[in-house]
């Protein structure tokens, strides 16, 4: 059997072989991981909702995207860009002087500018959950009254007519005319990108070495046992729509203005807590100053309606069982939700470079 | 090693020549044709003819005796199936995509632009066809894709709601001496006294949970008209089915009184317009 016993020979040295290229092949990939423009899901994180294989990112989509998200031009007179409501060092909430966002002639709005961060993982938008998809919400921004009061259209006529525009699209997706889904894939890039997973509570999670003290344990202990049933999962929603209390009577439905039922009136969607100590003011009509106000609300401030959470009517009373030394460890717990590389990632701020 | 080599050789050719031939197989070159749908606006028996804007003429009466005329209809039609006697379906090429050149099966039929009011049907193979099923509206295969281009880009005139995201399916805008719409002024546009709109949306299909109402109202419809005669589809025939889409069928259907309802633009309003919506489409003739 002299060819069984050859096969039998170079069977090993070919499984070297292959073996050999594979880890060559790994070792390659390993050595240069430049992920700048790359989309990575952080190991703790949950799958993206975001549809990437209808507008996979590219360095030259985001940063179109990114020179999109910084440009006025966006509103009716020049005036307004995304990045007025959403400054990098919130956390790309809104600055703390405005409680609710300020548009185009000084207009102001109707609710408190929430933070983005970690939004290709987020199922619906807006206080109310009214988009349920990433590339339609800056349409909301450009053509409400009180935000940039423009029209979608009239933006892409501008930008087709502008000396630097249709060549960064041209570049970016082989276009040769802008056209508006365009625009927004370029800013759902930009804005896709924006992940923030490296706090300190992240890197502790993760097992890097990073340690919480005593006091941000015990917070994070009572946390989980008093906040987590709403605020849970590595986003820190459970993104339901839930009325905690902070009125009786609500002139901005929330949820019901999109559900169209009674019993979802005044309930708003459970915001993420990532940079949670960045996002002051709280709540969707910024109702609280400081962490301190919105965890005192929760222990003696829930007032009763119809539709107010059943998590916050337990046991004959309202709100959540919380001593004030509880509310303050809960709040150092929140603290390590800060993510100073995602305050400070260079990729994220205003520099158009080509 | 030179016997393996050629045994592994041989293997991956024959697997190389296996996986050609099954492709090979699944495109077989099988006679195809075309088939057009006409989509014909009327108002009960009469042709609908648009009048413009702040227009006070009215043509047209509901049966409770209110005048009206209209000034924009139309609808999107998708999804679009025909099938045949022994039940074999076609379906219309549906894709969503930034690329306006790639958006298929997504047709936006407007009142305004009679080229938009021909939909022609191509690669449907040869046969003899029954059936015609269709969608009003955009449902959620084509609105959680994210943005779209063509008929489905709303800076090209595509009927997008933003605070609710999701298409219009169906609208009709007009006036009426009944309306109670007061004139409001914007910059570069204006809602005129006496004008109505009634705007049909809502996509999300949601059931509620037990011991919960209905949250959320889809409606986007399908419907299935049967064609009075089969339709020979084949390389030299060209054939139109005619649909007739009565807008009086819509407002009657609802008995519509155009002192409430003047503004319609959200979901639960527009629920009853669109039951009507199997009313209103029907399938007038056809042309082999």
């Amino acid at each position: 059997m002299p060819l069984n016993y050859k096969l039998y020979q170079a069977y090993p040295t070919l499984c070297w072989v292959c073996i050999f290229v594979l880890l060559v092949g790994c070792q390659k990939q390993r050595e240069a991981p430049d992920n700048t423009y790359v989309f990575v899901k952080p190991a703790n994180f949950p799958e993206p909702t975001y549809t990437f294989k209808n507008n996979p990112v590219t360095k030259e989509g985001f940063l179109l995207g990114r020179r999109l998200f910084f440009d006025p031009l966006l509103s009716k007179d020049g005036s307004v860009s995304c990045n007025n409501c959403h400054i990098q060092s919130t956390a790309f909430a809104d600055a703390q002087q405005h409680p609710l966002s300020i548009g185009v002639e000084n207009r102001v709005g109707i609710r408190n500018a929430p933070a983005l961060a970690n939004l290709a993982f987020m199922p619906e938008f807006f206080w109310d959950g009214g988009v349920t998809h990433l590339d339609f919400v800056p349409i909301n921004a450009i053509e409400a009254a009180f935000e940039m009061d423009e029209t979608i259209e009239n933006v892409v006529k501008k930008l087709n007519e502008s000396t630097v525009y249709p060549a960064l699209f041209k570049k970016a997706f082989g276009v040769d005319k802008v056209t508006s889904p365009y625009m927004l894939q370029a800013l759902s890039q930009f804005m896709t990108m924006m992940v923030s997973a490296n706090s300190r509570y992240d890197k502790y999670q993760r097992g890097e070495g990073e340690q919480l003290s005593d006091d941000e344990q015990a917070g994070l202990t009572l946390f989980q046992a008093k906040c987590g049933s709403c605020h849970t999962g590595a986003l820190f929603t459970d993104f339901s729509y839930r009325n905690n209390g902070i009125s009786t009577t609500f002139s901005d439905e929330g949820r019901a203005r999109i559900s169209e039922a009674t019993e979802d009136i005044g309930k708003f969607r459970v915001p993420s807590l990532r940079n949670v100590a960045l996002t002051a003011p709280y709540m969707h009509n910024a109702k609280f100053r400081t962490l301190e106000e919105v965890l005192k609300h929760y222990a003696e401030g829930v007032q009763p309606s119809a539709t107010l959470d059943a998590s916050l009517q337990r046991n004959g009373r309202l709100g959540i069982a919380l001593t004030s030394e509880e509310q303050r460890k809960i709040i150092v717990f929140l603290r390590t939700l800060t993510d100073n590389d995602f305050r400070s990632d260079e990729r994220f701020q205003n520099r158009n470079e080509e | 090693m030179k016997s393996l080599n050629i045994l592994i050789i041989s293997i991956l050719s024959i697997a190389l020549f296996a996986a050609c031939k099954k492709e090979d197989a699944a495109t077989p070159a099988s006679e195809t044709g075309q088939m057009i749908l006409q989509f014909d606006n009327k108002v009960g028996s009469e042709e609908l003819n648009l009048t413009e804007s702040g227009g006070t003429v009215y043509p047209y009466k509901t049966a409770s005796g209110q005048t009206f005329n209209i000034t924009k209809m139309g609808y999107y039609i998708s999804k679009i199936k025909l099938e045949t006697e022994d039940g074999t379906v076609h379906e219309d090429e549906v894709n969503v995509s930034a690329n306006a050149a790639e958006v298929k099966g997504y047709y936006h039929v407007l009142e305004s632009n009679s080229s938009s009011q021909l939909i022609t049907l191509k690669n449907i193979p040869a046969g003899k066809y029954t059936k015609v099923t269709f969608t009003i509206g955009v449902d959620e295969d084509g609105v959680q894709e994210g943005a779209a281009g063509g008929v489905l880009d709303p800076a090209e005139g595509a009927w997008f709601w933003n605070w609710n995201a999701g298409y219009i399916g169906f609208a009709i805008e007009g006036a009426s001496p009944n309306s109670s719409q007061k004139e409001v002024v914007g910059e570069g546009w204006k809602i005129h006294e006496k004008s109505f709109a009634l705007h049909v949306g809502g996509w999300k299909d949601v059931a509620p949970a037990s011991g919960q109402t209905q949250k959320f109202v889809n409606n986007v419809k399908t419907l299935t008209l049967a064609l009075d005669s089969p339709i020979t589809v084949s390389e030299k025939l060209q054939p139109k089915a005619h649909i007739v889409v009565d807008a009086l069928k819509v407002l009657d259907g609802v008995n519509i009184d155009f002192a409430t309802s003047y503004a319609i633009h959200a979901p639960a309003l527009g629920k009853p317009l669109a039951e009507q919506l199997s009313n209103a489409f029907i399938l007038h003739h056809v042309h082999q």
